[in-house]
């Protein structure tokens, strides 16, 4: 690998900071989903016992760069599937020195009021897409979302930014 | 006497080890006391894995404190989170004040949207609690232990600063 010709403080301080991208936002996606639920009213359980399993999986995607989207699919008992919640991810190449880490909570909690209820008995399907080759998670297999045709978008912005990498939100319904 | 102590959550640690190192402290500082059985301790802080990852997930428990309060020890927890967690000088000790305790009490936060969740784990148990904590507990201590007590109060703020 040509990274090897680099001297080895510099691959250090580049590996740790993009682990921490990493970290810091797949547990912001992991945070902000917990919010929706609750919000929404929809069962915990599942979220409670999969958290270690999904964070990790959404932290190595977004460390190795091929994680291009978190989706959250509401299931209502009639069938239909609304709203969704999209996390969108994009990458600084090389990275970004210069920038912190910042959050932007508020923008989800000045928008949860807006939040469409949804009937007793929903449940909830998260999906991730990527944009290339990508490494095999615990707990992840092959799926297929459901369609988003006929569905208004809104974009709630930017959740939250690392050097490495930043994470916004979109809300279908 | 009221002890504040903070945790780094992400970048520096994910919610779940943030979590366990909450509970970790907890369980130290709590155990000190004979009366006190670790099983239990560990059992019930077992319950709250779940909406302990969700309070430090959504962010909640930078604002909201984590209070734990067992005779003499009245401790406070809040994470910290971003850039302040990779900088974040922790004190990890086990803090003093539970020796003497027969009972002990979680108290944890409600932040909204997460109130009813946080409600329905705290009654499943009755070492947890949604109540707001009791004040600082009176520690009934005499003026030399007081002086000491002090004297840590005043070490651990300098560390914090």
């Amino acid at each position: 690998m040509g990274t090897i010709l680099m001297s080895s403080t510099h691959t250090s301080t580049t590996t740790h900071t993009r682990t921490h991208t990493a970290t810091f936002l797949s547990e912001l996606v992991m945070g902000t989903i917990g919010d929706i639920l609750a919000e929404l009213g929809i069962d915990l359980t599942r979220l409670y016992r999969d958290w270690t399993q999904d964070q990790t999986a959404i932290k190595a995607w977004i460390d190795e760069g091929s994680l291009e989207m978190v989706v959250l699919e509401c299931h209502r008992p009639d069938g239909s599937v609304t709203p969704i919640f999209e996390f969108p991810v994009s990458y600084e190449p090389g990275g970004r020195a210069d920038k912190a880490f910042v959050e932007s909570r508020a923008s989800l909690a000045r928008y949860r009021a807006k939040l469409d209820s949804v009937p007793s008995g929903t449940t909830y399907t998260l999906f991730c897409s990527y944009n290339g080759p990508h490494s095999e998670q615990v707990g992840w297999s092959p799926g297929r979302r459901s369609s988003t045709a006929g569905l208004d978008a809104l974009s709630f912005g930017s959740l939250g930014q690392g050097p490495h990498a930043g994470v916004s939100l979109r809300y279908l319904r | 006497m009221k002890r504040h102590r903070k945790i780094a959550a992400a970048p520096q640690r994910s919610a779940t080890e943030s979590w366990r190192t909450i509970t970790d402290l907890v369980r130290e500082s709590v155990c000190r006391s004979k009366h006190i059985s670790e099983t239990d301790v560990e059992a019930s802080l077992r319950d709250t894995d779940g909406i302990g990852r969700l309070l430090i997930g959504g962010g909640h428990l930078d604002k909201n404190p984590l209070t734990i309060v067992a005779a003499d020890l009245h401790l406070c927890l809040t994470t910290v989170s971003g850039d302040g967690a990779l900088s974040l000088d922790e004190n990890l000790n086990p803090v003093s004040g539970a020796a003497r305790a027969e009972n002990w009490t979680v108290y944890l936060p409600t932040p909204d949207p997460l109130a009813k969740a946080v409600k329905e784990v705290a009654a499943t148990n009755v070492h947890l609690s949604t109540e707001e904590p009791p004040d600082a507990v009176a520690t009934g201590k005499s003026s030399s232990e007081a002086q000491l007590l002090d004297k840590e109060a005043l070490a651990e703020w300098a560390r914090s600063s």
